[in-house]
């Protein structure tokens, strides 16, 4: 912005200043026609005007960088918003649509109903109760379209569809309550993800000879079972059908399905009370919050990186915004004096720039709030399949309320901005020469220096004008936190290291079997004994995991499942502390540890055989199986109330993992038998690939960022440099060995921008990551708590060397790119004629 | 004027800009030690002459050489190497590199040349600066010197490496009248030491201590006046001859 200094006697003419337009620009720029134009208005009305239009001529690649971020800011704010909006109302649509039960509790075998029929009356907090008979069919007698579903980890189950509550709904939210013989209905991840249609088939053949085909009528939103992650699926048949198929293959499992009165106060009593009352629960209970959590956490996920990567947006564009500002007010230094100096008050000089950042931001919010809303409807594709789409007047009226949070947000920012020209003086402006920049001198020297020329001229430039680059190297810096934090996010979760914090320790094969009445005893203790005998063995743990009655924090009553064995066998990792190694020690889970409201070296009160024993914490560990919220301690198991069976094995080194499983596959069932990796890869797979393809949109995101920032800054970089490169060029420098100084700044930035992010993904990163994980497994309640302690497990090819020497191409592909307008710095701007 | 050996060589020298000739077929030969100044009022091309003859700007038409060397068949690489190493340049308003030291400002063309081990091009930086008596800014920064004190430290960078010729662009406009003298002593002596000099110039003062005086109007040369060389003494005489012929040009 500057005032017409050709008319100013005591200003140097624009030519004195490197920085000035050229010639032809002042005679065709867009202030020239308005020059007459203001003569109609009010003169400083006139002037302002023609000072906001020259600014914006003179700054253009400024003012594009600033515009164009503080629009993604308010599109991805906007896009975010909308997408959680959208999250929230159709996952809440879905589940009182379909009237999602508040408790099921899966069990595998028979069970006496009249008992569980005579619990329920007595309980005056059961709204409804019903139990839901689903057949489970093995994946091996399982082909959709004559695919076979061996390798698939989903559990697939035929149901009745319910005709009260717990609804399976069409594509249009409509309960489906019949499935015609010889149809089925599919869940709608099938057609989402395998592309099935309707009309297709689908095969169950049994080990009897038996086959039975469908033809698939349509497909069904589960308002319980709907997500990837969450692995029981249910598809639908006619009654008929499902006895049919009954009778020759699957395996019968019932969900005890629980409506409660006040599930927000009931719901935790609840659940102890049943499992108090020794109903059947051979498999695991789930409540309507984790069916929430499931059917949201893909999504949320990420809409969460959404609204981070557009908060991280908002502070580049307010660092930018001040960037902007500082070049203007710099620029202007000399002519705001000279507007002080004639009498206009400082009121009057901030009102001009606040309207002109205001506009700026008005256009980029508009813009933005245009682009975040055409955006919504892409992110939230995955929702209007899973859950259908619901429209309420919050869907648009948020999304429009964070477009203009974003924007009040960076008007207040130029608010604070512009206190800053009340500290100019007129008379300071006005003799400190036509800028208040500082000459960018350092303490360097050429001279004392062996570097390359140009080189040096670069290293030179960064830190004399540090606070120029800092904005870049803001951008590279945190473009490296968000490319990284990601990435070893889904490293560290694809890491075979992760089996520690999944509160088992490095084992070859894991046995999992739950306790389903005495039978099971035996038939875990048949199979150890055998694997004891084995010479692929060399190492077996035995663990038997027990319900023991315990309290929490506040002295309330609560159990913990106890794994009991010998822990020193097969060690895990302990976050504190060490295994527990006689009776009298116990060792928690984070979460637990929490819980209980104690620490390692307290003690805490356990029954055990009837007795209240006070077992020494020695250790916590990370657990984020069943709940996160177990123990590890040698108690004796006789007597008491057993869950389950765990099996760790190490085998010889040239053993082969998958054949010892298929040995004792047969014997196990239903437990189940799985190499480590497989058994990981089943428990944390679909979180590992969600956690990649974040990553990979994190890194494009990085990757564009860092290139548009790069591209926009050395073109404005060259623009005001135009003298400095002129005067070099005129003294005989060339335009390769000038690019050279521009890719020195650049990369010099660039690798303390990579260093600092690097530094800080492995640092904040790491415990954002742990974060995500105490939110996922502990609830919001164990935010904070420190309840997830992993460590990053970095893949150091790829962090530290494959994806900066990506940055390193594209930064530098983009620098090479937009300095070509070094070529174009005319000598003959430095003329007087 | 034509030398045998001439340094410099134009013929035809066009330039246009935007459609708008600046520089109308015009010839100059440029002899080995001369001392020229161009004057001419705004607008007659004076800086564009400079500007194409040392190659800084591309001429539309023509044909210019520098110690025999086609200018118009030389890349932008081999162009900027020559005026690196043998042509230096002042300026009106030095422009100086705002982020170096004075010193520094003086070594870059040498740095950039690499002629010589850094350590002999420091010393020569600091002989030349002590010569001219700026010696004692070596390490300020260029806001911490006047404009006089400037405009010796940007002859300094002129003469860094050794050039064939110095172009000076209004080279003591900016200065006051002592100041302009002092400069104009300097490069007297060059000159004497046998470094050929052309300045752009609209002071008859500075232009009356030159050999030599071209007056352009509207891109042509329209008067060459050879006036012998300033010995230090006679300059009122000089100047008012040399203020007669240009009223007689100016009509």
């Amino acid at each position: 912005m500057r005032l017409g200094v050709r008319h100013t006697p005591d200003l140097p003419p624009d030519e004195d200043r490197p920085d000035a337009p050229r010639p032809n620009e002042r005679e065709t720029g867009p202030h020239h026609g308005r020059d007459r134009g203001g003569e109609r208005r009010s003169p400083r009305t006139g002037l302002y005007g023609r000072m906001v239009a020259r600014d914006f001529a003179r700054n253009r690649s400024v003012t594009v960088v600033l515009v164009v971020l503080m629009m993604l800011s308010v599109l991805l704010a906007t896009a975010s918003t909308g997408t959680l909006v959208r999250l929230i109302g159709a996952s809440s649509s879905l589940m009182e649509r379909a009237d999602a039960p508040h408790v099921v509790q899966m069990h595998a075998g028979d069970y006496d109903e009249q008992q569980l029929e005579r619990w329920v009356e007595q309980r005056s907090d059961v709204a409804h109760h019903q139990t839901m008979l689903t057949v489970g069919i093995d994946g091996a007698d399982l082909s959709f379209d004559g695919e076979d579903q061996t390798t698939s980890i989903q559990q697939n189950s035929l149901v009745v569809p319910n005709a009260e509550r717990d609804l399976l709904l069409d594509l249009t939210n409509e309960p489906i309550t019949q499935v015609a013989p010889g149809t089925i209905v599919l869940p709608v991840i099938y057609a989402v993800q395998d592309g099935l249609e309707v009309g297709q088939s689908v095969r169950i053949d049994a080990a009897d000879g038996f086959s039975k085909e469908f033809s698939i009528a349509g497909f069904a939103r589960d308002s319980i079972m709907n997500p990837a992650v969450a692995s029981s699926k249910r598809l639908a048949v006619s009654p008929d059908d499902l006895a049919e198929v009954r009778e020759h293959t699957g395996e019968v499992e019932y969900l005890m399905e629980f409506w409660l009165r006040d599930p927000d106060t009931q719901l935790a009593g609840f659940q102890k009370d049943y499992l108090d009352a020794d109903m059947p629960r051979v498999g695991q209970m789930v409540d309507s919050a984790t069916f929430r959590t499931l059917t949201m956490i893909g999504d949320g996920m990420v809409a969460a990186v959404v609204i981070l990567v557009a908060l991280l947006l908002l502070v580049v564009g307010a660092l930018c915004l001040r960037f902007s500002f500082l070049t203007a007010a710099e620029q202007d230094y000399r002519e705001i004096g000279v507007l002080k100096a004639i009498g206009v008050a400082a009121r009057d000089i901030r009102r001009m720039y606040l309207t002109k950042y205001a506009l700026l931001a008005g256009v980029a919010s508009v813009l933005g709030l245009v682009g975040g809303l055409a955006l919504t409807p892409l992110l939230t594709r995955n929702i209007t399949q899973y859950m259908g789409s619901t429209s309420s007047v919050w869907s648009w009226l948020l999304p429009i309320l964070a477009a203009l949070a974003v924007f009040g947000a960076l008007v207040l920012f130029v608010v604070v901005l512009l206190r800053r020209f009340d500290r100019i003086s007129a008379v300071t402006a006005l003799s400190a020469g036509a800028t208040g920049d500082q000459s960018g001198a350092t303490r360097l020297r050429l001279r004392r220096s062996r570097m390359p020329v140009h080189l040096r001229l670069g290293v030179m430039d960064v830190v004399g004008r540090w606070p120029t680059y800092l904005l870049l190297f803001f951008v590279f810096a945190v473009s490296t936190f968000i490319m990284i934090v990601p990435v070893n996010s889904a490293t560290t979760a694809s890491a075979p290291d992760f089996i520690h914090y999944m509160g088992i320790g490095p084992v070859d094969l894991r046995v999992d079997l739950d306790h389903a009445d005495d039978t099971s005893s035996d038939q875990f203790g048949e199979a150890v004994d055998q694997l004891v005998a084995d010479p692929d063995v060399t190492a077996l743990a035995t663990m038997i995991t027990t319900r023991n009655a315990t309290v929490d924090s506040e002295g309330n009553a609560s159990s913990l499942y106890i794994e009991n064995g010998d822990h020193t066998r097969l060690p895990l990792i302990y976050a504190d502390g060490r295994a527990p190694s006689s009776g009298s020690e116990i060792a928690l889970s984070l979460l637990a540890l929490n819980e209980s409201g104690r620490d390692v070296g307290d003690t805490l009160p356990v029954e055990v055989d009837g007795q209240v024993r006070d077992l020494a914490i020695v250790g916590s560990y990370q657990d984020i199986t069943r709940g996160g919220k177990t123990a590890k301690a040698s108690l004796p198991t006789e007597g008491e109330e057993v869950m389950w069976y765990v099996v760790g094995i190490d085998l010889v080194p040239d053993a082969n993992a998958a054949e010892v499983s298929q040995v004792y596959a047969e014997q196990l069932a239903p437990g189940t038998i799985a190499d480590i990796d497989h058994w990981r890869e089943q428990t944390l797979g679909p979180t590992a690939r969600l956690l990649t393809v974040a990553a990979v949109v994190a890194a494009l995101v990085a990757v564009s960022l860092a290139v548009l920032m790069t591209a926009l800054f050395t073109r404005m970089l060259v623009a005001r440099d135009t003298g400095q490169i002129a005067i070099q060029r005129a003294i005989g420098a060339d335009d390769a060995g000038l690019r050279r100084q521009y890719l020195t700044r650049m990369l010099l930035v660039l690798v303390l921008g990579v260093i600092v992010g690097t530094v800080a993904a492995n640092t904040l990163g790491e415990t954002l990551f742990n974060l995500m994980f105490e939110v996922m497994f502990g609830g919001f309640e164990a935010l904070m708590q420190g309840t997830s302690r992993i460590d990053f497990a970095v893949a150091p090819t790829l962090a530290y060397v494959l994806l900066p020497a990506v940055f390193l191409v594209a930064v530098t592909a983009a620098t090479v790119a937009s300095s070509r307008a070094i070529s174009a710095a005319d000598i003959s701007s430095l003329t007087t004629e | 004027m034509t030398t045998a050996t001439a340094v410099l060589d134009a013929h035809g020298l066009t330039k246009t800009f935007d459609g708008h000739v600046v520089l109308k077929g015009l010839d100059l030969q440029v002899g080995d030690g001369e001392f020229i100044s161009v004057m001419g009022p705004s607008g007659s091309g004076k800086s564009t002459l400079l500007y194409n003859i040392s190659g800084m700007d591309t001429m539309t038409a023509g044909e210019v050489r520098f110690e025999g060397r086609d200018l118009g068949a030389l890349s932008q690489k081999e162009l900027a190497r020559l005026r690196l190493t043998t042509m230096g340049f002042i300026f009106q308003h030095v422009h100086l590199l705002k982020n170096l030291s004075l010193l520094d400002n003086v070594v870059l063309p040498a740095y950039l040349a690499g002629l010589a081990p850094r350590t002999e091009l420091d010393s020569r930086a600091m002989a030349l600066m002590a010569r001219t008596g700026v010696d004692e800014l070596a390490d300020r920064d260029v806001s911490e010197a006047s404009g006089g004190q400037l405009q010796r430290i940007g002859i300094c960078r002129a003469l860094i490496n050794h050039p064939k010729i110095l172009l000076g662009d209004e080279p003591t406009g900016a200065l006051d009248s002592v100041a302009a003298a002092e400069i104009m002593d300097i490069l007297g002596e060059l000159n004497a030491e046998g470094t050929t000099i052309m300045l752009v110039t609209h002071d008859t003062r500075v232009a009356a201590r030159t050999d030599r005086v071209l007056y352009m109007i509207d891109g042509r040369i329209v008067g060459d006046r050879n006036q012998g060389p300033y010995t230090g003494a006679g300059l009122d005489q000089r100047h008012a001859e040399l203020t007669e012929w240009l009223m007689e040009l100016a009509g």
